[in-house]
């Protein structure tokens, strides 16, 4: 197994981890940390197969450098987001918070 | 030096496990949050073994600096944390359920990742920092302006959506 494979089941890992959480979490807070995680996933995948074959490796980590400041711009605005519902609503739980009937 | 950078490959992987498993189950979103500045950790660990120290600096001071002190704001000011809203685990079925769409997912990515392995160079490439800041003004100027841009929108939105008028004053 090459060391390529090796990283890449770790961002495997890191993606299984943030999905499984997206899906439990109760609050919005947590999902926030969920995806985070994810994201994390993706950058770690992008920069181990630049680096590990004869990819361009500048291309590779200036990308997850631009995940990163992704990352960065979605973390303010749910930060926002959430701060605006627990207003609204009073909670951040998902279950709480919808005002569609149904 | 094969066999440390195998040791620490292990230790960070270990802390990235710890760190994730931590960071989805824990009942206290604090100490969620605690588990995913581990496996930022751990991840810039990692970006150091691929010879990419700049990203492991980067992934601390963007990841654990910016975007960490912005999760415990959200803790803080919603007080998510006040009642243990976590506290209820879920039930059994949606657990199964959970754990179905993940290993459905995770199956069919690790599948495609071990029986199609790419040709790779045994020892991570170099780039220097003055590399990657000529290709930031150069090649990839364009997409280094959106960026900015980007995240000039999501904190004037921010600012936006929170403000709050003072009425009558």
């Amino acid at each position: 197994m090459s060391a390529l494979t090796l990283y890449q089941l770790v961002a495997l890992i890191l993606l299984m981890a943030g999905l499984f959480g997206i899906t439990q979490r109760k609050t919005l807070v947590g999902m926030l940390i969920s995806v985070e995680l994810m994201l994390n996933g993706a950058g770690l995948s992008i920069v181990a197969a630049s680096q590990l074959t004869p990819a361009n490796a500048m291309m590779g980590q200036l990308g997850t450098l631009f995940v990163m400041g992704l990352a960065a711009a979605e973390a303010t605005l749910v930060l926002a987001m959430i701060v605006v519902i627990a207003k609204r609503f009073g909670t951040t739980k998902t279950s709480v918070v919808s005002t569609l009937k149904g | 030096m094969e066999y440390m950078a195998k040791i620490a490959f292990g230790f960070y992987t270990l802390i990235i496990l710890a760190g994730s498993i931590l960071a989805v189950g824990a009942k206290s979103l604090v100490r969620s949050m605690v588990g995913l500045i581990a496996t930022l950790l751990g991840v810039a660990g990692m970006y150091m073994l691929l010879n990419a120290q700049f990203m492991a600096l980067m992934q601390i001071l963007i990841y654990v600096g910016a975007i960490c002190v912005l999760i415990f704001f959200a803790i803080m000011l919603t007080r998510a944390d006040d009642g243990g809203e976590e506290a209820q685990s879920a039930s059994v079925r949606q657990n199964l359920l959970a754990l179905l769409a993940v290993l459905s997912v995770g199956g069919i990515l690790g599948w495609l990742v071990l029986t199609r392995p790419l040709a790779t160079t045994g020892v991570p490439v170099e780039v220097t920092i003055e590399k990657l800041g000529l290709g930031l003004l150069g090649t990839y100027g364009l997409a280094f302006e959106l960026i900015s841009v980007v995240l000039l929108v999501s904190m004037a939105g921010a600012v936006l959506l929170t403000w709050e008028r003072r009425n009558g004053k």
